[in-house]
């Protein structure tokens, strides 16, 4: 195990390598000067220039100015925002939990509903209803994200009136920003009715969290479904059967297990196409995630920020993706050895 | 009726063919290859045979489709608000978004399998650096490699083509590398190589013929991802220029009227759905079979 | 593994948790004190500064001016006289040169927590405001980079001989010369009356970095104090509670930035926004009981502008022929949805400087290509055209009109880019004369003519950036100069008409429309607040709990 772990932190670094190689060149490839690329500084005076010029060692090799931005990088210093000016390390601590949170949410309800549905399907396997699941799961996974949650602000928000349809809470409560994460501050806030707020938060989560809910969800369904399938048809199952164990039972005992086991593996591997979708989300449901400043900082052609949110991005991505497979191997003993040299 | 063939050789079908055999057997998969062939056809003549031009405006606007009450039979889905008629305009974004995914898909494979052979058929460090390479790109978020590229190179069409087909090369290597390892596993691949072939060889008389069927479903996978890629980008409006009727596009520039003219909003999305569907249903049909073929 | 044997009945527990909680979520909270007693605003854009001193933008001027601060007089909504505000009264000299304003002595500033006022408003409030713009050796002259646009576009420094406080509630204007049109700059959202001795506070750090905290942690003397902006999405006022005038109604005022037309049109729909600015789909609002639609005559004047230093547009027959070659009409039924009328000269109809001799343009595809052909351009050419990224009342979407006038402009073989950033890079780029043409506007601040003059197409005003135009004509500006140094309204009312005459024969730029300003609320929500100049205020809100 321990062997195991090695394996996947050495991966990690050579992965956190190759992504700031690509995320220093980035300022060369970025259009206009790298040193403002590097900086964000938009328009240094002199002394600027050329403070900043030994920072980055400007004057030394390429090499040389890759240990310089990384040194930079390590000591939290991702330049500054070009567009507000605002450190991009301080940018990030606002707007990344908002997307965690969010990641989370997400990936819970497409856990519960996606086991839940795919295990009816197989349980009921071949049958009407099994149909209309993989139905609704393939449709699920053709959406595109930006048109479901149209749809769904339409119908939720818009007809029925019961979630609103932008942002993280009624902005009313005077939250104060300690965490970023919105249920975590509304705990250490000191407004009177944080019950009241608590049950807002909820509501506001609830359809951007669909939404990036739902790709997961469909790849869930057909996971548990065909785990479950293999379930009901092994050899012990059919003997624990007949030694007269209750369905129920089977599948709380057996059933589950497994299909969660498939699942937080493939929670690692499906984790980048959530973020795309995440992104898409944000923009659409006013989330003040990192997503949606990603894409903010495109327009507003502030390239430290994009850098910035490479990094941050790509790095909880990997982080997830390791954190996944390690559980995975834990709960899966049999797996540790076998996935040497890949 | 008498056998014209006296020698009674069985003709082997090859992968390619035993898949079609098995696919072409489930009805709805039939329909969606139907589908799917009825857009690849739009891809490349809907820009011409459109109703009306998908780029001239016109005076009729904010027409809804024929069948409401104040719809008009001459624009059959309805007109937007600077009265191009909707019609036109889907038929005409079918090249931008349908065809242009199929587009990045051939490009992307091609580099792909180059890639993904030479991955297979090297070892030790410089194998482990390539597929290294490669778990780094494949975990970064499509959209937001897509992004970066665009930060490069500025928006527009060419350029999606060009971020895009970078995210897609990514599972083409995978894809070829993990199949080209698994075939050369087996042991007919032993044959040639103990007749002296060179491995070049072997690559493409023995493996690629075998190896293709995996090919075409990852393309049917990758068609998929890249649709939704390009119309997400059109969306966001980093994609399609402005006057373009790409289909994501045109659904982020109909926001604004979705309260007075909502068809504007739906049938874009609509069109994705559909395609993106059909798209998937092929492809899922191909597994199927290939499935169903392994297991016999 | 025990972990795992666990989960299941973790998860059913979470699930009940979740669902609990979310039955729970569907009661009616909408009656709770904190829903009734705070608004949201959903605007269009956000403000780049607190201080309307530095600015022209008119989002901004929303954020800002009735909100945090007050002036010496206001305008009359109605008949659009001016009232006092600040000044309780004033006195003009006969010969225009001395203005004197008699101070309220009850005004107390925001206490916040980063000053606590120790004395009401005073004279030297008045003269530390106006020094800081007048003066530039005045510590906070620099720490605004000295740029005051409205000021500079009005020839605010020329008039103005100098401040005299008179005594601690007297303060006396003295002019070098009459200027018809300065009290009405006075009363002018840009001119808001600051706290001298938050300005003292701020030069008692003695940090140099730190002096553009007067402009970015406002204090002021209006019906809401700053508390805080947060990630370019959300500004939070609350109640100033001693405010002078009347008893604020809404303890929390919040701006929500939402510049997403579709968007806050829905987050009306859903009730997430008491109030939102430019709503789009007006039949949808009025056909809604809970909702309320509100017009308002906005002096106002959409145009494209043409940067007649740079080429093409230095060639009067280039602006010529693209001025026939745009189909205004369509752009009335596409863009405003009828909703204004074709504009022939920058004044609209309501203003008194207003003249119906100025001839139409007529949409004409022959005489612009005929045009071109003078003007040696007949193989056709491309040019930027940059559109405005924002809603605004003279022009609800701009990148809309764009895409008609580049249809048009495609039929006369005229190739048209179009181009947008976000707003506050548009308006710094805009300034910087990187354009080559413009689609943008002017809402009026005060309904004196001159202001749809002075500050647009003046040759001072090139260097405040606001002359899109970057055009000067020598002969137009001393009308304009003239027009000011009467108080004769018959005779400045000739001068204005001659000025647009003059721009009329130049083009420099091409009027497009004039429009009204509307916005949506809640039917809870009563008291007004669209305003026909310098923007919306809250100061007389009131919100009712929804009734079931």
């Amino acid at each position: 195990m321990l062997y195991f772990t090695l394996r996947r932190l050495y991966l990690l670094s050579f992965t956190l390598l190759m992504l700031s190689i690509v995320s220093f060149s980035l300022s060369y490839l970025f259009p206009g000067d790298i040193i403002v690329n590097l900086s964000g500084i938009t328009n240094p005076t002199l002394e600027q220039r050329i403070e900043l010029n030994a920072l980055y060692k400007m004057d030394d090799s390429v090499f040389h100015q890759y240990f310089a931005y990384i040194k930079q990088v390590v000591n939290g210093n991702l330049g500054i925002s070009m567009f507000n000016n605002a450190p991009i390390v301080d940018e990030m601590n606002t707007y990344l939990p908002a997307t965690i949170e969010l990641c989370v949410t997400a990936l819970f309800i497409a856990t519960i509903f996606g086991v839940t549905l795919g295990f009816i399907a197989a349980i009921f396997h071949n049958k009407w209803i099994d149909k209309i699941i993989l139905a609704f799961a393939m449709i699920g996974y053709s959406i595109p994200a930006f048109w479901l949650a149209l749809i769904l602000i339409v119908i939720f928000s818009i007809l029925l009136s019961w979630f609103p349809s932008s942002g993280q809470i009624n902005l009313l409560f005077d939250v104060k920003e300690v965490t970023s994460f919105i249920f975590i501050d509304i705990w250490f806030s000191d407004i009177d009715d944080k019950w009241l707020a608590f049950q807002d938060a909820l509501r506001h989560i609830f359809l951007p969290a669909i939404t990036v809910a739902v790709t997961p969800m469909t790849i869930f369904i057909r996971l548990s479904r065909t785990s479950m399938l293999n379930v009901l048809d092994s050899n012990y199952i059919k003997a624990a059967r007949a030694k007269g164990l209750s369905n129920v039972k089977i599948i709380y005992h057996h059933g589950i297990r497994n299909a969660l086991v498939q699942i937080i593996r493939q929670m690692g591997m499906h984790f980048a196409h959530l973020v795309s979708v995440v992104m898409i989300a944000e923009v659409v449901f006013d989330w003040q995630g990192i997503g949606s400043w990603l894409i903010n900082s495109i327009f507003q052609r502030d390239y430290t920020a994009i850098q910035g949110g490479l990094i941050a991005m790509a790095t909880f991505t990997f982080l997830i993706n390791i954190f996944a497979d390690i559980l995975y191997v834990t709960l899966n003993p049999i797996e540790r050895y076998k996935r040497h040299g890949a | 009726m008498a056998r014209d063939n006296i020698y009674l050789e069985e003709e082997f079908p090859t992968p390619i063919k035993q898949l079609w055999l098995t696919f072409s057997r489930t009805p709805v998969v039939m329909l969606a290859f139907i589908c799917y062939l009825f857009l690849f056809v739009m891809a490349i003549i809907g820009q011409f045979i459109t109703p009306h031009d998908a780029l001239e405006i016109g005076d009729k606007l904010l027409f809804p489709p024929a069948w409401s009450d104040e719809g008009d039979v001459e624009h059959l889905l309805g007109t937007d608000s600077l009265g191009r008629d909707m019609l036109s305009r889907l038929l005409h974004g079918a090249s931008l978004t349908f065809g242009l995914s199929f587009v990045i898909v051939i490009i992307s494979m091609f580099i792909g399998i180059i890639i993904g052979s030479f991955s297979a058929i090297t070892r030790g460090v410089k194998s482990s650096v390539s597929t290294h390479f490669l778990d780094v790109i494949l975990s970064i978020p499509s959209l937001l490699l897509a992004i970066i590229v665009i930060a490069i190179l500025g928006p527009g069409l060419d350029n999606i083509l060009w971020a895009i087909i970078l995210v897609t090369i990514p599972q083409f290597v995978h894809v070829t590398r993990d199949a080209i390892k698994e075939e050369q596993r087996k042991g007919y691949v032993l044959i040639p190589i103990l007749d002296g072939a060179s491995e070049l060889r072997v690559l493409i008389t023995s493996i690629y013929p075998n190896i293709i069927d995996k090919i075409i479903i990852q393309m049917t996978l990758s068609q998929s991802a890249a649709i939704l890629d390009i119309a997400a980008l059109g969306f966001l409006g980093l994609g399609a220029p402005i006057p373009m009727p790409e289909w994501g596009a045109m659904l982020a520039d109909s926001l604004d009227l979705f309260y007075i003219a909502p068809w504007t909003t739906y049938l874009p999305g609509l069109t994705i759905l559909f395609t993106v569907v059909v798209t998937n249903l092929v492809g899922e049909g191909l597994r199927h079979s290939l499935k169903l073929q392994k297991a016999n | 593994m025990n972990l795992m044997k666990a989960n299941p009945k973790l998860v059913t527990t979470l699930l009940s948790l979740f669902t609990l909680l979310f039955l729970a979520g569907c009661d009616n909270i909408k009656q709770e004190s904190v829903f009734t007693e705070g608004l949201i605003y959903c605007s269009e854009g956000a403000p780049t500064t607190f201080n309307p001193q530095l600015v022209t933008s008119g989002t901004t001027i929303d954020a800002t001016s009735k909100q945090l601060y007050n002036r010496l007089l206001d305008f009359d909504n109605d008949d659009f006289s001016k009232i006092p505000a600040l000044a309780k009264s004033w006195h003009v000299t006969t010969d225009g040169k001395i203005i004197t304003f008699y101070l309220r002595k009850d005004v107390p500033f925001h206490q916040t927590d980063y000053f606590t006022p120790t004395r009401y408003m005073n004279a030297d409030d008045v003269l530390f405001s106006f020094n800081r713009i007048l003066d530039e050796n005045h510590p906070f002259h620099a720490s605004a980079g000295g740029k005051f646009p409205f000021f500079k576009g009005v020839n605010f420094a020329q008039v103005v001989n100098r401040l005299e406080k008179v005594d601690e509630h007297t303060i006396r204007f003295v002019l070098n010369y009459p200027d018809s049109a300065f009290l009405a700059n006075l009363a002018a959202p840009f001119s808001v009356i600051l706290s001298a001795e938050y300005g003292q506070q701020i030069l008692d750090y003695n940090d140099s970095n730190r002096l553009n905290e007067l402009d970015n942690s406002p204090i002021g003397t209006g019906p809401f104090k700053f508390k805080e902006f947060r990630n370019h999405a959300v500004l939070r006022f609350t109640k100033h509670d001693d405010y002078w005038r009347q008893e604020v109604e809404i303890e929390q005022l919040i701006f929500n930035i939402s510049p997403s037309n579709t968007g806050r049109l829905t987050k009306l729909l859903t009730h997430e926004c008491d109030v939102i600015s430019y709503p789009i789909a007006p039949e949808i609002i009025i056909n809604r009981e809970d909702l309320i639609l509100e017009e308002v005559t906005s002096f106002n004047v959409a145009f494209l502008a043409f940067n007649t230093q740079r080429a093409p547009f230095d060639n009067f027959l280039v602006r010529k022929a693209i001025a026939h070659a745009i189909n205004r009409e369509a752009i009335i039924s596409a863009v405003y949805f009828d909703q204004a009328e074709i504009a022939d000269s920058l004044l609209p109809q309501a203003s008194w400087g207003f003249t119906d001799s100025i001839p139409r343009l007529p949409f004409d595809i022959e005489r612009a290509k005929a045009l071109l052909n003078d003007a040696g351009l007949s193989e056709g050419f491309s040019f930027d055209l940059w559109a405005m990224p924002v809603q605004r009342a003279y022009n609800p979407n701009a990148l809309k009109m764009a895409k008609l006038i580049k249809a048009d402009l495609a039929q006369v073989g005229i190739e048209v880019n179009i181009i947008t950033y976000e707003w506050s890079t548009f308006l710094r780029r805009l300034a910087r004369s990187e354009h080559q043409s413009v689609l943008i506007g002017w809402s009026a601040d005060h309904p004196d003519p001159d202001n749809f003059f002075s500050p647009l197409l003046s040759c001072n005003s090139i260097e405040t950036g606001r002359n899109r135009a970057f055009w000067c004509h020598p002969e137009f500006d001393d009308l304009l100069s003239s027009a000011l140094l009467t108080t004769d309204t018959d005779k400045r009312r000739d001068l204005y008409i001659e000025a647009q005459h003059i721009l009329a024969k130049n083009i420099p730029l091409f009027p497009i429309a004039h429009s009204k300003r509307s916005q949506a609320k809640q039917a809870q929500i009563s008291g007004s607040i669209l305003t026909p100049f310098g923007g919306i205020s809250f100061e007389d809100v009131k919100k009712e709990a929804v009734k079931q």
